[in-house]
């Protein structure tokens, strides 16, 4: 139990991402790289920096962050207002240190990612108990992709289960069968996702083959008929929003037992969250 | 997911008419409604004036007897009107809204009041010119000196005064130990209306001639004492069966010029009602909700009833006439509906008029809370929902209306489809139901002393108050205790930087020289002891001079205990009565986060010095930005962090052990209480820059809800904090007032609702006391900001009410908006 995770989000009082009240758990560090992925913070394993520039107060009121930093990566004005003073991480030169996050007072840099234990991660699910029990609400692990992190999600769900908290789990499917199944012996429902049929484009969009995806859910199907499954497909513009994709999906998965579907619309919230992270949002592109 | 918000039905509703750029007018309530919206509500000085005359009159006799007189000489002479399209009449003041005065109270500030009242931010009114000379003349002239509000400030040694009066004219208060016992006559109250209905005021007044009759005629007490109260019982029968005959009167007059068939079998079934009640016991439902609506009116003539009088549990008392009613035939549900709908705009008409600039700010939106209560169990203890109960919660989907202030009492055996119902009206986005939580509620009242069939039968009035009618006997109004007040006078030694140089607290040394976060909060706790004392103070005057300023005729009559032993509701004493009073504690979630923020980066983390803080709030943190953010950073109330919660509950704790300590020596249960109505807003304009990170004079937290924006781990953690902050082994607490605000898109669909029950499951499992919702979306009321006069309609929920958001002052308006609105993920 002294093991720890990489957990950058403990969600409480989510209502969409399985029954009842729940509170979802997201792991760092997730297989593939999705283009419209929203969560793009879920996708490198270790800890990383974020900064949100709208927070910033700016060197005047404060600069602490360009003091704190050890390779001279912060520098503050410049190309977006030269005026404000506000830091800007040059993310070259930065190594993830944490030091700013450390010493930012208004929670503009901000570190992602916590570690964290599976006493601990229990803890903060069971805040939420009581709301639970009102209606089948409890524990939903996602990412990133859990299945990354092996033994240690295994543990958490058996754990939870000795605790009778109802478990769920949101999976891209891209992980190692025999720590999936482990996974499925301890979950009330699993949400598993099915982003596309088509092999090339699968690569195209996601970085990786669905190959083991496809197979995986297969076995899950074979090994599990009872669990409760949830395929879910979100609509990507250009990629998979097409009719041969939906006849595609809806072909594999007619006459499996247990299994429902569920679309989900393509958004642009996790825009923010690309600059957020120093990073580019490859998606405008796609957009027709 | 698209990024189209979801919209909630009224939000919906109102976007619709603005497309339609008409207001789509249906039924006669609708009719009503459109047209008393029009205009600003107006002072009507009837009431005032047929009061001051009768009292001018009586002078020397004993104070029931003189107040029944003037109730009589009101019931002869005031206006009486039967409006268009209305089928249950009765009104006190002009068509359109309005208010009425209450000299008695704070007359003394009514010079100065009817020159600011149009023109006020607050709930202006406007008032005719002669009317204003009248007030002056004839009202205000003969109660200058004589209004309890001036009694009161004689009355308070210096070191109380100074916590509650500004030292000018109209003694203004300094929103620090503020009493609110000068701008109303009686705490939200509840009468039982079912003697009114079984019994007809003939029978109340039989019942005391026969009680006079039976007096002995040697008794000092039988003569001084009985004898007037059951007189005064008599006149006030006399008085309201006479006010409701000349309603006959009038609808029989308007018949004869009435020339449409159906409006002139309306008046003439108007004028028998009127003849037949609330003289006589109700024979139907239209009888039974006419009776009850005269009661109600009359007693809102009588005096002012804190939020005023509210309505006791409508679904049990009307039930029996409604079934009645239905099985023979001559009642549908939208009949039913109709009449309780004619009854809303009513109320809706009465404005509830503060003189003072104190009560208006307590009341913003020009708010009352006649609260009519809905569900709940029976005397027996089990489930009393019924087909009335849903016929309330339809009406207030259905009509776009803040009035009346439904309140659905929430248990473990409540079923399904009400849940689902209550949580169906939330979803409609208007703030109502609130609810009121039987399994918090119950096991205190009996544990003041109450039986189970009194407790189980207990109606919610006013905001979040509830009543034992016929136990509860304590009218009094309380203090509301400005504990962010005493923070910043633990930070200047006993001053506040609104007040310049006054010292007004304690000395509890210099900020910069306390050494631990200890010290800090020892000497915050001993400020907070200090405005108890104060209050409690306050308090006992208070409740001495009461009995010689107020008296309630019609209140007493339709009290048990009071016609037992013939002793004014507004006595001190009354035998077998349960007194329930209350403190407010104002400021919870500001003190809390200040406290936290102190503790964590100053004392901890080392991060500022004391000195640097200080010189920091002097500036209102202006060129100290980084400090504030690490202030406001900190751990903070709603989130469920153990570490703001603990230090809220040590808060709690500690006021409730003074109490406990102190209130009996009041002869009174004087509980904890945190629902503000709108008065965190006034109360924070004499605040000045707090440690928590909050400007100054910006709104205080408000009730036990977190600092506006600070509660980021959503609405659960929000319950939780609220749980963990309580002291459930004591019984010296009251209601606890908690706003949330969802986003329509967290209650969406079939499944939205079934989550909102379960979320209000886990509040009524966690015992807390009272829980209401607001479901918009914020752009919705930045629009509203910026286009009011397409949002006259939109109506939000604000403290344990709601009122329409563009009638509310900017500082309201932001402050709401400021409320964390709580997305699901």
């Amino acid at each position: 139990m002294g093991e720890s995770a990489i957990v950058f989000n403990v969600q409480r009082y989510s209502l969409h991402d399985g029954p009842g009240i729940r509170t979802v758990v997201f792991f760092k560090g997730c297989p593939l790289r999705c283009r419209w992925c929203c969560n793009p913070e879920s996708q490198r394993p270790e800890r990383e920096v974020s900064y949100l520039s709208e927070k910033c107060i700016g060197k005047k009121a404060c600069g602490f962050c360009g003091d704190a930093c050890r390779r001279g990566a912060i520098f503050f004005g410049g190309f977006r207002s030269p005026e404000d003073g506000k830091a800007i991480i040059d993310r070259a030169l930065c190594d993830d240190c944490l030091s700013c996050a450390a010493v930012c007072p208004s929670k503009a840099i901000k570190v992602e990612g916590e570690a964290m234990t599976i006493s601990e991660i229990l803890d903060a699910v069971e805040k939420d108990g009581l709301f639970y029990d009102n209606g089948g609400g409890g524990l939903t692990v996602s990412g990133g992709e859990p299945l990354a992190q092996g033994s240690f999600l295994v543990d958490l769900l058996a754990a939870a289960k000795k605790m009778r908290i109802n478990t769920a789990m949101e999976t891209c499917g891209y992980g190692d069968y025999r720590t999936l199944c482990d996974a499925a012996s301890y979950l009330d429902t699993i949400m598993f996702d099915i982003k596309s049929l088509n092999a090339e484009r699968h690569v195209h969009y996601t970085g990786a083959s669905n190959d083991l995806i496809v197979s995986n859910f297969e076995s899950l199907c074979r090994d599990f008929p009872g669990l409760k499954k949830i395929v879910r497909t979100p609509f990507i513009p250009r990629f998979n929003d097409n009719v041969e994709e939906k006849r595609a999906i809806s072909g594999f998965l007619a006459g499996r037992p247990n299994v429902k579907f569920e679309a989900l619309a393509y958004h642009r919230f996790g825009e923010g969250k690309y600059r957020a992270l120093g990073r580019e949002y490859n998606m405008a592109e796609h957009e027709g | 997911m698209s990024n189209v918000p979801v919209l909630s039905p009224q939000e919906a509703r109102i976007a619709d008419e603005a497309a339609l750029e008409t207001v789509p007018i249906a039924g006669r309530t609708r009719r009503i409604l459109e047209k008393i919206r029009e205009g600003r509500p107006r002072i009507d000085v009837e009431r005032g004036y047929y009061f001051t005359k009768s009292f001018q009159r009586t002078d020397g006799e004993p104070l029931i007897l003189r107040w029944s007189k003037a109730l009589l000489h009101y019931a002869e002479n005031a206006s009486v009107y039967v409006d268009d399209d209305q089928l249950i009449v009765g009104r006190c003041g002009k068509p359109g809204r309005y208010g009425i005065l209450y000299p008695e109270l704070d007359g003394n500030t009514l010079r100065e009041a009817i020159v600011n009242l149009p023109s006020r931010e607050v709930s202006p009114f406007d008032i005719s010119d002669d009317d204003a000379r009248l007030i002056v003349t004839e009202i205000a002239s003969y109660w200058e000196g004589r209004t309890f509000h001036e009694d009161l400030a004689k009355s308070l040694a210096p070191e109380t005064r100074k916590l509650t009066y500004n030292d000018d004219e109209s003694l203004s208060s300094r929103f620090i130990v503020n009493e609110t016992a000068s701008f109303r006559s009686s705490i939200q109250w509840v009468h039982d209306y079912e003697i009114v209905l079984e019994k007809g005021f003939i029978g109340i007044r039989m019942d005391a001639e026969e009680r006079v009759s039976r007096l002995d005629e040697f008794s000092p007490v039988d003569n001084t004492e009985k004898k007037p109260f059951l007189q005064a019982v008599i006149n006030v029968c006399d008085a309201i069966i006479l006010w409701a005959a000349r309603h006959a009167d009038e609808a029989e007059r308007l018949f004869a010029f009435e020339t449409d068939e159906i409006r002139r079998s309306e008046l003439r079934r108007i004028a028998e009602t009127c003849r037949r009640v609330p003289a006589n016991p109700a024979r139907n439902f239209y009888e039974a909700v006419q009776s009850q609506w005269f009661t109600q009116v009359f007693s809102r003539v009588e005096q002012k009833t804190g939020t005023v009088i509210s309505n006791g549990r409508m679904d049990q008392y009307l039930y029996p006439y409604y079934a009645r009613d239905k099985a023979a035939g001559i009642l549908d549900d939208d009949e039913a509906q109709e009449l309780l709908e004619c009854v809303w705009v009513s109320m809706a008409q009465f404005v509830d008029l503060y003189l003072s600039s104190a009560g208006g700010a307590f009341n913003e939106g020009y708010a009352h809370w006649e609260a009519v209560t809905i569900g709940g169990q029976t005397r027996d203890g089990n489930d009393a929902t019924n087909d009335l109960t849903y016929v309330f919660l339809r009406s207030k989907r259905e009509f776009p209306l803040n009035y009346p202030d439904l309140a659905a009492r929430v248990n473990a055996r409540s079923p399904k489809r009400y849940l689902y119902e209550v949580a169906e009206t939330i979803k409609d986005g208007a703030g109502f139901p609130k609810l009121i939580n039987d399994e918090e509620v119950v096991p205190l009242l009996l544990s003041k002393g109450a039986r189970f069939d009194e407790a189980y039968d207990y109606s919610v009035s006013g905001c979040a108050e509830c009543r034992m009618p016929n136990r509860d006997t304590y009218t009094s109004p309380n203090a509301y205790i400005n504990f962010a007040a005493a923070l910043e006078m633990t930070v200047y030694n006993g001053k506040m930087l609104y007040y310049g140089d006054e010292a007004l607290g304690l000395e509890t040394g210099e900020f910069e020289d306390f050494k631990s976060f200890g010290e800090f909060f020892d000497a915050f706790l001993r400020q907070q002891k200090n405005f108890l004392k104060h209050a409690f103070i306050q308090q006992h005057e208070i409740i001495r001079l009461r009995a010689a300023h107020f008296a309630s005729p019609l209140g007493s009559a339709l009290h048990r205990l009071c016609t037992e032993s013939c002793t004014d509701l507004h006595q001190p004493k009354i035998e077998g009565g349960i007194d329930l009073g209350y403190f407010e504690y104002m400021g919870y979630g500001t003190v809390i986060d200040s406290l936290a923020a102190m503790k964590r980066v100053v004392f901890e983390e080392k991060k500022v010095t004391l000195a640097k803080l200080k010189e920091a709030m002097l500036h209102n943190y202006e060129g100290y930005e980084a400090i504030r953010q690490l202030m406001l950073n900190a751990p903070s109330y709603g989130n469920d962090d153990p570490y703001a919660d603990e230090i809220g509950k040590i808060l709690d704790m500690e006021a409730q052990k003074f109490t406990s300590k102190y209130s009996m020596e009041l002869g009174v249960h004087m509980d904890l209480r945190y629902v503000p109505f709108t008065s965190h807003v006034p109360f924070g304009r004499v605040v000045s820059a707090t440690p928590n990170g909050r400007k100054a004079y910006f709104p205080l937290s408000d009730g036990s809800s977190a600092t506006q924006g600070s509660d980021v781990n959503g609405p659960t953690a929000v319950l939780l904090s609220n749980f963990r902050t309580k002291n459930y082994d004591r019984r010296e607490h009251a209601a606890r007032l908690l706003n949330v605000k969802l986003s329509p898109s967290c209650v969406r669909g079939e499944d939205g609702t079934e989550k909102l029950i379960q979320f209000i499951r886990t509040w009524r499992d966690l015992r807390l006391w009272h829980i209401q919702f607001n479901v918009l979306n914020r752009e919705t009321l930045l629009e509203a900001q910026k286009a009011p006069e397409r949002y006259r309609n939109l109506l939000v929920r604000i403290a344990g009410y709601s009122a329409y958001f563009t009638e509310l002052s900017p500082d309201l308006q932001s402050d709401i908006i400021a409320r964390t609105q709580h997305e699901s993920f």
